[in-house]
């Protein structure tokens, strides 16, 4: 089982971070990951991508060609990069708080997250971007909710409680806002 | 009056204790086996630090610069050191001084550094000197820009340096494989007593991956270099490493020696990965990063029926040239894939020696420096 | 030979005869290195990194582990195998052509990176195993075969000094320029081969000797003009010196 994510946003949404959120957790399940950052889509200022390839099995192609399985859009400007590098039958997910319009396109899911207004209510802005990783693990059930509860643990616990603590409920969020919306 | 001045003492006793020091420091906290999620420069790093390098000479250099970042950090854990040069030029030769002392140094380059190093692997080539190369390969010629390649395969297979030399050139395409093959490559590097040149392209260095540690094993200690280092006349009598001043005779048998040693070395260790070829219609033959894509294409393309098959060499010199030679009959074609304009393209037309057409699919600069898989599978799909 | 032997010691190859021309200045140099290896007693522990140009064959005249370096890179790789190497003793013999004209870089960088490694150049102004064309040391108005009519500056630039350059680097600890025209200056010389050698020893940090020597055959001299010659020009332009010596001040500490 191969699984093809994206991960954009603007400078300081920390798609990366949430692209090496998802290759830890991947690790710590025995898979094999692949993550790149720098070809394909043109980087416009400031805006970044994180792809990452998650498989059971030898990862052959290391890219993601327009075949996402799923996408995050953090904001608007990549918005549209996003849609055109899904795959026919997979799914993306887009910041409704900064991302107003939207278009369709046949054969590609959508599924609209508040995630920078949740994230502000959760305490920072900053934590959007677990937001929407709890939606991809509820979406895509590519990793285990607790495998990445670990990780989340491992990188913040001990020295800042209570950023774990938001990141954790963040990350939750994510999963239910998910559920209610894709219904 | 005397001035005094605050001499530092470069002290060889101090520096040899910390060393040994050091060294079980290491072996503590480094002699496990492990899942590592690095960028693969950084793999190719980590794996020649565990195999036994412990001198890594460097000159910052896009996309090779991760290379020496990561032995900054590591190697005194190990006992050994990163040495910053002043150019490439000082690079390849405080290496080749590294190498005759017996022990196992490394560098990492990429185009430019690696055509400043030429003269030098050439002489070491000569000088029988085993080390550790790699070429992070990145677009040329000129400086070029820093995107990935794999435009120096003429390079390092052909040898931009003087002389009938060769280097044994090895083409991992996955951490995992930079890894799995890195023993090799000590192997390699001693018992034929030559520089092994790893050709890596940029994207490959480039992106982060998951690869799989075994525990560190200092394969280079194991290989005695007694007979031939230069360590000093106490246990030998005179030895030089003659480059200077040959006789004619002289110059004459070292040729022959080396020709020996490369006949034996093309005999016994071509290396490829061959998938599906025993049927197939069209064969892909890829190395590196486009070679592990053809592991995918074959798996596709199999599942839609269509007969196709892979060969990707992963030693480059000496060129697999078993693989091509007893192709079935079903094989009506080839398709060389290369982010570069073709050249591994002239091998396996060597290889296969007109026997077949022989067709290339190639793509070197841009933001998207290398073909992608569905453009290799339309280009396959007009020879089915 | 025998009697010879209990005099020189082991180092010098007595029945080695020299490859060098008659009255060629290497053939002192590569005296006073090897008897200086016999008196502090490290053969066994020395290694040579020859440059190209006729003192590569340097070594041939001496029973030490010797590597022949690409032309201009003996430092670096001197520097590649002290690091792995460090309780061995290493030199470079290099000629002016070898030391300053491709290969400034890597000694001006050896020097400052300060790892305790010696370089000897030995500066005969000119390439003498090419056959006496132009160096970044030959003389103003001096005639090679590449300046027929005399090295013009505004061409050429001028005749460069090399440890002048090294005097100001915190690396390098001993630095000197010494000649061998006469049995005063040889005794000189000599007398800094071994400090350049014992700075090494000592783990102090880089040392130096520029040696001005003559090369009769690529002056188109014969031996005694050629001796002559370096005494009156040479010697007045690269004046011998010693330019540095942070030896004494550190045994004081
Ligand atoms: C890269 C390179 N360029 C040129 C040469 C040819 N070459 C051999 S010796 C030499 C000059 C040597 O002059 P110098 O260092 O002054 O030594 P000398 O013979 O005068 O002692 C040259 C240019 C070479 N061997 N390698
Ligand atoms: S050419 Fe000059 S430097 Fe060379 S051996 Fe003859 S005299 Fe000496
Ligand atoms: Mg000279």
């Amino acid at each position: 089982m191969r699984t093809n994510c994206t991960f954009s946003g603007s400078g300081g949404q920390g798609s990366a971070l949430l692209a090496k959120l998802i290759c830890q957790g991947a690790m710590k399940q025995g898979l094999q990951v692949v993550m790149t950052q720098t070809y394909g889509i043109e980087q416009r200022g400031g805006d970044s991508t994180g792809y990452v390839v998650v498989s059971d099995s030898r990862i052959g192609n290391p890219l993601v060609e327009n075949d996402a399985d799923v996408s995050v859009a953090l904001s608007p400007t990549i918005y549209e990069g996003c849609l055109d590098g899904s795959a026919v039958g997979g799914l993306v997910l887009a910041n409704s708080s900064l991302i107003t319009e939207t278009r369709e396109r046949e054969g590609v899911k959508q599924v609209l997250i508040p995630a920078s207004d949740i994230a502000v209510e959760l305490g920072s802005v900053k934590c959007a971007n677990i937001v929407m990783l709890g939606a991809v693990l509820e979406a895509t059930k590519v990793l285990e909710f607790a495998t990445v509860e670990e990780v989340l643990r491992d990188l913040m616990g001990a020295k800042k409680p209570a950023l774990l603590e938001m990141n954790l409920k963040a990350l939750e969020k994510g999963r239910a806002l998910y559920l209610s919306a894709a219904e | 009056m005397v001035v005094r001045r605050n001499v530092i003492r470069y002290s060889l006793a101090v520096d040899e204790k910390k060393r040994s020091n050091l060294k079980t420091i290491a072996s503590e906290s480094y002699m496990k086996s492990e899942t590592l999620f690095l960028k693969n420069a950084q793999t190719f790093a980590e794996a020649m630090v565990r195999c036994g390098v412990r001198y890594h000479f460097a000159y910052p250099i896009t996309p090779a610069t991760e290379v020496m970042k990561h032995t900054s950090v590591i190697l005194p854990q190990y006992g050994g050191r990163m040495v910053q040069m002043e150019s490439e030029l000082a690079v390849a030769n405080a290496l080749a001084g590294c190498a005759c002392t017996g022990t196992l140094g490394a560098t990492s380059t990429s185009g430019p550094g690696m055509s400043l190093m030429q003269e030098t692997i050439s002489y070491m080539a000569g000088g029988e000197l085993p080390c550790i190369m790699l070429d992070a390969m990145r677009v040329g010629p000129g400086d070029g820009d820093i995107v990935g390649a794999q435009s120096n395969y003429f390079q390092a297979t052909r040898g931009g340096g003087h002389g009938d030399y060769r280097v044994i050139v090895l083409a991992p395409a996955s951490g995992q494989e930079i890894v799995d093959i890195m023993p090799e490559a000590v192997k390699l590097a001693y018992t034929y007593r030559t520089p092994v040149l790893f050709v890596i392209d940029g994207v490959t260095c480039t992106m982060t991956e998951s690869a799989n540690f075994p525990e560190p094993h200092d394969y280079a200690s194991e290989f005695d270099t007694s007979s031939w280092a230069f360590t000093g006349t106490g246990d030998h009598p005179k030895r030089y490493l003659l480059t200077g001043s040959y006789t004619h005779s002289q110059g004459e048998e070292l040729n022959n020696h080396l020709l020996a040693k490369y006949e034996r070395i093309k005999e016994e260790e071509q290396r490829w990965e061959e998938i599906q070829v025993d049927d197939a219609d069209v064969v892909l033959v890829a190395f590196g990063i486009h070679g592990r894509m053809g592991q995918d294409l074959v798996s596709n393309m199999r599942a839609d029926g269509k007969k196709v098959g892979l060969i990707r060499p992963i030693s480059l010199w000496p060129f697999p040239d078993k693989a091509f030679e007893k192709l079935p009959e079903s094989v009506k074609s080839m398709l060389v894939v290369e982010m570069n304009h073709g050249q591994m393209l002239d091998d396996v037309r060597l290889a296969v020696n007109g026997r077949l057409p022989v067709h290339f699919l190639g793509k070197t600069g841009g933001d998207m420096p290398l073909c992608t898989l569905a453009e290799m599978t339309a280009k396959i799909n007009t020879l089915l | 030979m025998q009697e010879l032997a209990k005099i020189y010691g082991e180092t010098l190859l007595l029945d080695k005869k020299f490859s060098y021309c008659p009255g060629c200045g290497h053939g002192i140099v590569t005296r006073l290195v090897a008897e200086a290896i016999e008196a502090f007693g490290i053969r066994k522990r020395t290694v040579s990194v020859v440059g190209i140009g006729c003192g590569g064959f340097s070594h041939h005249y001496m029973e030490i582990d010797a590597i022949e370096a690409m032309h201009g890179r003996a430092p670096a790789v001197a520097v590649g195998y002290k690091i792995a190497k460090p309780e061995n003793i290493v030199y470079t013999y290099q000629g002016d052509g070898d030391c300053s004209a491709i290969g400034l870089a890597e000694l001006l960088h050896t020097a400052n990176r300060g790892i305790p490694v010696t370089c000897f150049m030995i500066n005969n102004n000119l390439f003498g195993m090419t056959g006496g064309q132009m160096s970044p040391a030959t003389l103003e108005g001096q005639v090679t075969s590449t300046t027929p009519k005399g090295r013009d500056v505004h061409q050429h630039g001028y005749p460069l000094r090399v440890p002048e350059m090294m005097a100001d680097m915190r690396g390098a600890k001993y630095v000197a320029r010494e000649a061998v025209y006469d049995a005063k200056s040889i005794r000189k010389a000599a007398s800094s081969v071994r400090k350049a050698l014992d700075c090494q020893m000592k783990g102090l940090g880089f040392s130096f000797v520029e040696f001005i020597v003559p090369c009769p055959t690529g002056l188109r001299l014969s031996v005694s003009d050629s001796y002559k010659w370096n005494k009156e020009k040479m010697v007045e332009y690269f004046k011998p010196q010693v330019f540095k010596n942070e030896m004494e001040q550190n045994d004081e500490n």
